[in-house]
């Protein structure tokens, strides 16, 4: 998975860092299509589990997944730095995120990702690809395609 | 001459003559006496031959020409139609549309020659004659002298200067003869004409009427060319030619007051005689001189034709690579444009009237400005738009019947090639549907004909045995029910064997013996619609490859409509697909589940009952009511859609009765919020899994509802 993003030192690549639960992660920007403040997510029957429902976005219906859910760490807590990150995929489309904060957006070149860190027993690994160094920060970076794909954690 | 702006045109008119032509071969092969038929026969093919010439299609032209000779003696009773000329006429309509097919997709006809074709006409036409071979030419040289004064006529509107005279040679009856003579007997002046029509003019007929309009001042004009109906229908190329008969001489007024007609563009006019057309009247005798009047005419016209189809020759495989040329159309009925045209005025006065309130508020109205106006200008610009919705609606809806025509052809191959009689039914080819459906819809319907020709329909000996008529009968019936378009497509043969379609099942596996004993009948017919499962026992060229029903399925649920199996074995099976007839707007009922709203089609909805829990009945433990002697099975949605279960039960249900098809369902609901137009979203990908919910909507509030499909429900 390591290989997936194929690059040369010099470049570098930015990343919007979010907050869900206790740790920080990182979400390429070029993933990303907008950000928006929390709003009423209207419920879907018979949806996945991770799939609070959907939210209207300037006149397009947008499915909604939680971070939360999907990580197993329990329900949403919605505060008024709550965001529905808008990610825009080749395959599903627009899929919006729920994370808890959005904090910044920092850039990372290949040198900075350590791509060996990753433990094959943590329920998170199949969707983080390496752990970024942000001073003394550490950032999972996410597998956009597979957080949206996968099953979630029971 | 460049012709290409008329490439759309050609091809839809083709396509419409070829279907004509398809239908009267099949009746003809019914009935081989048919007059009317071989004159339309003949029509069509002399139409088509003429388009193709003036498009410089000259192949198409050759082998139309060809038929039409033929046509010309069967309809002078020199030929008798039999089978062998109707597979002849069949080969030459599946050439004509390879014909225009290649012209489709490159713009250019291609080199098929058709020769073989060609022959196989003429020898036909030769055969027929006997020994009177030099009749037979003679005939035939008579026939294609006929055409060509309309064939004059027609590169007459080109840039021919030789053809401009048309009015010389034009065709005139025995009937105008006389006339004509009548005439110049009472002292008036004979003048022929003929005008030329600009070829970018779009109104010819209103052309041609206000020719005819500024001519009368002059006299009464005696013969038309073409007939003043074709010329009343559009029915010309660019140019068409009178007769009239006037007392005055004024020559240059007469013109003057033709050329004075917007887009014009010439007029040849000059006086002529009755002796004239005494030849063209006892057409045979004249041919030979005739001919020399026409040819030159025509050798200029074909000459750039020659040349054009010359220089596409060398670079046909680079075209053929290319998308079609023409784009997707929809042949709209004037009535329908100006609807729409009305409601768009509406629209703005509807707006204009909102400015005006709300200027003459800013105007010192202030808090007491009118409310009610404001109301029923809402009210009224509520009223427009879906007028305007319909209306755009019914643009895009087309009737089945330019799918469903080819049909009885494929049926009559198909029961050629099969060997067994049949006989397609068709009934409601005029339901009409959103196009994009209609495009679609062709390919699975022809499917599930094959699917009745080669597995429903048995062998004429079978059906004999089985009491039954030897021929064996499919019909494809269409109608339209709320808002849904059924289409059934089914047959009178031996219909579904459950018990071998189980066999077959637990054969592959699917289902294991146990299991298959307490499948339902519908369940059985299930497995006809999994990938690759085929019943054929061998397989043909028509169907069996399990390649199939599958893809029927999925090729109507993918346009949001379903399909259904009814089958009586040894009394036929019927395929019931539904489709919507509209995509994207619907009239929707509001209702409320708890704190969340839902959206029910309106089309389904039969009507709202208002029950007391008291009422409902246990059938089978299940909940049902027993309304109007319909026994109604109740839904709990908000037990389906897992919304959160309430405090206390309610004394009285509002049930929203649905219906499909002849099953019903009640709805139970916690509030109705009332009848809304909607605009059908897509749920997205990831959690399109639920067939529960069709899609989502969002209301005026920006809140987002979900629409429920009820098909899915009963």
């Amino acid at each position: 998975m390591a290989n997936e993003i194929d690059m040369t030192e010099e470049e570098k690549i930015q990343y919007i860092v979010v907050k869900i639960g206790s740790e920080q992660y990182g979400i390429d920007i070029s993933y990303v299509d907008n950000i928006v403040r929390m709003q009423k997510i209207t419920r879907v029957p018979k949806a996945p589990s991770y799939y609070p429902g959907i939210i209207n976005l300037r006149g397009e219906v947008v499915p909604v997944m939680s971070a939360h859910l999907k990580m197993g760490l329990g329900d949403d807590v919605e505060t008024n730095k709550s965001r529905i990150i808008i990610l825009k995929l080749e395959q599903q489309g627009l899929v919006g995120m729920v994370v808890d904060e959005v904090k910044e957006v920092i850039t990372l070149g290949e040198s900075e990702i350590d791509r060996s860190a990753q433990n094959s027993k943590n329920r998170d690994s199949t969707y983080i690809n390496g752990i970024g160094k942000n001073g003394d920060d550490l950032i999972s970076i996410f597998e956009i395609n597979a957080i949206v794909d996968e099953v979630a954690v029971s | 001459m460049d012709v290409s702006q008329y490439l759309d045109i050609f091809i839809e008119e083709s396509s419409e003559h070829i279907q004509s032509l398809s239908d009267n071969i099949m009746v003809l092969e019914n009935e081989p006496e048919n007059k009317d038929t071989i004159n339309e026969i003949f029509r069509v093919a002399h139409s088509l031959k003429g388009m193709a010439g003036t498009m410089g299609f000259k192949r198409m032209q050759h082998l139309t020409h060809d038929m039409e000779n033929l046509f010309s003696e069967v309809r002078n009773d020199n030929i008798k139609v039999n089978s062998e000329l109707i597979d002849i006429l069949f080969n030459c309509l599946d050439a004509i549309e390879a014909y225009v097919d290649t012209v489709k997709s490159t713009s250019d006809e291609g080199t098929e020659d058709n020769e073989v074709l060609i022959k196989k006409l003429n020898d036909f036409l030769e055969g027929s004659e006997g020994g009177d071979v030099s009749d037979g030419a003679g005939e035939e040289s008579t026939s294609a002298d006929a055409d060509n004064p309309s064939e004059d006529g027609d590169s007459a509107g080109s840039e021919d200067p030789n053809g401009k005279d048309h009015f010389k040679v034009m065709k005139v009856d025995e009937n105008t003869l006389s006339k004509l003579n009548d005439s110049v007997e009472s002292g008036l002046i004979l003048y022929g004409m003929t005008v030329h029509v600009q070829k970018e003019c779009l109104l010819k007929a209103a052309r041609a009427f206000l020719v005819f309009k500024a001519l009368e001042d002059y006299g009464e004009i005696i013969a038309y060319e073409p007939s003043s109906q074709d010329i009343e229908d559009e029915k010309f190329d660019l140019a068409f030619s009178c007769i009239l008969a006037s007392s005055s001489t004024d020559v240059d007024g007469m013109r003057a007051a033709v050329s004075a007609v917007s887009e014009i563009e010439a007029v040849d006019l000059d006086k002529v005689t009755p002796d004239m057309y005494e030849k063209t009247a006892a057409a045979p005798a004249a041919a030979e001189d005739k001919e020399e009047v026409a040819a030159p005419a025509a050798a200029p016209a074909a000459a750039p034709v020659a040349k054009a189809s010359e220089k596409a020759a060398p670079a046909p495989a680079k075209k053929t690579a290319n998308k079609p040329v023409t784009a997707r159309t929809v042949r709209v009925d004037i009535e329908k444009l100006d609807a729409l045209m009305n409601q768009v005025s509406e629209l703005i006065i509807a707006k204009n009237s909102l400015v005006s309130i709300s200027s003459s508020e800013s105007n010192g109205g202030g808090a007491g400005y009118d409310n009610q106006s404001w109301q029923e200008q809402i009210e009224y610009l509520e009223r427009i738009t879906t007028n305007l919705h319909e209306s755009v609606m019914k643009v895009r809806m087309v009737p089945i019947e330019n799918t469903v025509n080819k049909f009885p052809r494929m049926i009559r191959d198909l029961s050629r090639k099969l060997g067994k009689p049949m006989d397609l039914i068709m009934t409601g080819e005029e339901t009409e549907l959103d196009r994009t459906v209609v495009d679609q819809i062709g390919d699975p319907l022809q499917h599930l004909l094959r699917n009745s020709a080669d597995h429903g329909i048995e062998s004429p000996e079978e059906r004999k045995a089985a009491g039954k008529p030897e021929e064996g009968t499919i019909f494809l019936n269409a109608f339209q029910e709320g808002n849904n378009v059924i289409i059934q497509v089914g047959d009178d043969g031996a219909g579904i064997n459950t018990e071998k379609v189980k066999q077959k099942a637990i054969e592959r596996g699917i289902v294991s013996p146990e299991e298959a004993e307490s499948l339902t009948q519908k369940e059985i017919i299930e497995f006809l619609f999994m990938p690759s499962f085929s019943m054929a026992k061998e397989i043909t060229d028509i169907s069996g490859r399990g390649v199939g029903l599958d893809v029927v399925k999925s090729n109507i649920e993918a346009l949001g409509g379903d399909v259904e199996v009814k089958s009586t074995l040894g009394q036929g099976s019927t395929f019931t697909v539904r489709l919507p007839l509209t995509l994207a707007i619907i009239q929707a009922l509001m209702v409320e589940i708890r704190d969340e709203k839902y959206a029910i089609a309106l089309g389904s909805i039969m009507n709202i009952e208002d029950i007391s829990v008291n009422d409902i009945k246990y059938v089978e433990a299940k909940e049902v009511i027993h309304i109007r002697g319909l026994v109604i099975p109740i839904i709990r949605l908000d037990q389906l859609l897992d919304s959160a279960p309430r405090d206390e039960e309610p004394d009285n249900l509002t049930v929203v009765i649905v219906k499909k098809g002849d099953s019903y369902a009640g709805l139970v609901v916690d509030n109705l919020i009332g009848q809304q137009e909607i605009v059908i979203k897509s749920l997205g990908k990831v959690i399109d899994n639920n067939k529960l919910i069709s899609g989502a909507t969002i209301l005026g509030d920006g809140e987002v509802a979900l629409i429920l499909d009820v098909n899915t429900l009963i």
